[in-house]
């Protein structure tokens, strides 16, 4: 006899005791054994009536449905239940005459995650699921920022500005160092910038600090050397680092703006899209302007809608001021 | 047990038989289930036999029933044959919904069952919706309406019957009361466990029955399937009865106290009507005992047909969908 279906999940099925003994008469119907699934303890009842010859498991094993369980000799092999013996069923059953009808796909090796990408993925899987997000929208004329970088030799990467324009305004805004512990709020240990980096897929944070005297071109040094680094995987660079706020840009692609998931234990996260011309009103008349969009998502147990909202002005008008 | 009523002889061997149809067919199930033979999850009624026995046996072929999802038991007290649920169950396109309704959703409409509709309550508005249907054609037709104790806690319940009693519909609601939602006892979730006293509410007849004495199940179905007839609005009867298998096949039944287990299992319904009828005289146990075998024959023959039935294709999958226009 093989052990029945009674797992709720595909989980394996605990034998916990055996209530008879080889050499026993069994009826159908009988209990069997006690076993333990992974939401509740039960009995087992015998399928067959016979004389019980050997147990194939043992109390403490784990059984799949499906295996064998013990061994029994039939009085009545004219039995009305065909299915008594532990002999293999004759035929297939009714699962494999459905799965019969479905085309068999080859076996594909299974694919492993990286590391890093499970890290992140149960770390973000985490803020999504319990950090109640909202999402602040708005978008800042990025001309400035143009005429800056184009001046600049060689050009700062994109992301040292928003770095910079965060750094010069975080001062004014501590809530968004707040963490939400276990014991209370705590303020992050320091005022660093983390920069989403995607290096061959995968996807680090490299922390920046951003004192406000500092210029692009440092931040921007800044960030081509901590990029370097994590490339080269040194461990300590791939580690994860505490920031205070990332920010995430996309805008080297054709994403216009997007919403990103919170890197916890932050409480904010600024998502850039691509740097664009757009037609704006300007003294009531129709111009043509390059502004960048921004999302800002921000935890709202921390943070509440006007405080973000004065924080991404406060961004924008460094941006607009460079 | 009313035992002394004149019963003609082949009336209560009947009544009885169909008992041990449901049972014998019940335990089948589980074993195929347990031998892996059976696919899907299943919600089985030993232990309640009498309730959907008596309730259809006081019904005309031409009345229809609902069920929920444990409805194997009033399928076959309704006429529908264990062949066709047991090729429904192994799904097969002979089956009684052509295998895509399978254990939850057993019904024929040619034989006054719709196919079950497996939300708890949701057969109750259901039902009122067809008595209205009957009271417009003014067809004298009654359905009777099956659901557990769990089902009255629903907002369903609630309009549905209400709607019943106001435009006094000829629905007979059968609540079987089975102690249990699922895990959790009665009285854990109403503060007035007896059920029957809701009708007062709205207004018309509500009346509790040992639901494991089959004779006064009939009787009190009889009653109120010629008060639904006559135009008098609905009845409501909660059946006392007990589920002697789990919730669903995987569920232990451990919630369940030993004494109260063996409280009921000693008022099974069918050791207490074989017991009746042993009484009267004229039936003697080999006469019980052919019937069993006869059951189980029957029952044999139907399995290993079932197994061989052809499998409903992936290219019936979109017919049946709609009802024709009429």
């Amino acid at each position: 006899m093989k052990m029945p279906d009674l797992s709720t999940t595909d989980s394996a099925i605990k034998l916990v005791r055996w209530l008879v003994l080889p050499g026993q008469s069994v009826k159908r119907g009988q209990s069997l054994c006690e076993i333990e699934t992974d939401k509740a303890a039960s009995e087992v009842e015998s399928i067959v009536t016979g004389v019980l010859k050997e147990f194939r498991a043992q109390p403490g094993d784990l059984v799949v449905v499906g295996q064998e369980l013990a061994l029994f000799e039939t009085e009545t092999p004219s039995t009305p239940a065909p299915a008594a013996a532990v002999a293999p069923a004759k035929g297939p059953g009714l699962f494999a005459r459905n799965r019969a009808t479905v085309p068999a796909t080859s076996p594909s090796p299974p694919i492993v995650l990286s590391q890093s990408q499970q890290t992140l993925g149960r770390r973000l899987q985490a803020s999504k699921q319990t950090i109640p997000h909202f999402y602040l929208q708005a978008s800042a004329n990025a001309e400035p920022m143009i005429r800056r970088r184009n001046a600049a030799s060689p050009k700062p990467v994109w992301e040292a500005f928003f770095v910079s324009a965060i750094g010069k305004v975080l001062k004014d805004f501590e809530r968004i160092r707040w963490r939400l512990g276990e014991e209370g709020v705590i303020a992050a240990p320091n005022s660093d910038i983390g920069v989403a980096v995607d290096v061959k897929g995968d996807l680090f944070v490299a922390a920046m600090a951003a004192p406000p005297g500092s210029s692009v071109e440092e931040i921007s040094n800044d960030i081509r050397a901590r990029v370097r680094e994590i490339e080269e995987g040194a461990g300590e660079a791939r580690g994860i680092r505490p920031a205070a706020i990332t920010i995430t840009n996309l805008g080297a692609t054709p994403v216009e703006s997007f919403a990103a998931i919170i890197n916890p234990p932050e409480v904010a996260i600024l998502a850039i899209g691509k740097i664009g011309p757009v037609p704006i009103v300007q003294d009531g008349r129709v111009a043509i302007q390059h502004r960048v969009a921004l999302t800002l998502s921000a935890d709202h147990r921390v943070i509440n809608g006007k405080y973000a909202a004065d924080f991404m002005g406060a961004i924008i008008r460094e941006i607009e001021a460079f | 047990m009313p035992a002394q009523k004149p019963y003609e002889k082949s009336f209560v061997l009947s009544l009885y038989e169909r008992m041990v149809l449901i049972r014998e067919f019940e335990e089948r199930v589980k074993f195929l289930f347990l031998e892996g033979a059976m696919p899907g999850t299943i919600h089985q009624c030993q232990g309640q036999e009498a309730t959907a026995t008596g309730v259809c046996a006081s019904l005309n072929p031409d009345d229809w029933i609902t069920s929920t999802f444990r409805g194997h038991g009033h399928a076959l007290a309704k006429g529908l044959t264990a062949q066709e649920l047991l090729d429904e169950l192994f799904g097969a396109r002979t089956g009684c919904c052509k295998g895509k309704g399978g254990s939850m959703h057993v019904g024929n409409m040619k034989k006054g069952m719709v196919p079950g509709i497996a939300i708890v309550a949701g057969g109750i508005p259901l039902a009122a919706g067809m008595a209205l249907a009957f009271k417009m054609r003014g067809s004298r037709q009654v359905v009777a309406c099956f659901f557990g104790d769990g089902a009255v806690a629903e907002g369903a319940f609630h309009e549905g019957v209400n709607m019943a009693a106001l435009w006094k519909l000829p629905v007979l609601f059968v609540c079987e009361n089975n102690l249990y939602g699922a895990s959790t006892h009665v009285s854990k979730v109403m503060k007035d466990t007896c059920i029957s006293r809701r009708a007062s509410h709205y207004g018309f007849n509500g009346q509790t029955v040992d639901g494991n004495d089959v004779l006064a199940v009939y009787e009190a179905a009889r009653q109120a399937v010629a008060d639904c007839r006559s135009g008098h609005g609905p009845v409501l009867l909660e059946l006392l009865t007990y589920r002697r298998t789990g919730h669903s096949r995987r569920d232990t039944c451990a919630y369940q106290p030993k004494e109260e287990r063996e409280d009921w299992f000693s008022r099974d319904p069918l050791d207490r009507f074989a017991a009746v009828l042993i009484q009267r005289g004229d039936i003697s146990q080999a006469d019980l005992d052919q019937i069993k075998s006869g059951v189980e024959q029957q029952i044999n023959e139907a399995v290993e047909m079932a197994k061989k039935a052809p499998l409903a294709g992936p290219e019936e999958l979109l017919q049946d969908v709609f009802a024709p226009l009429s």
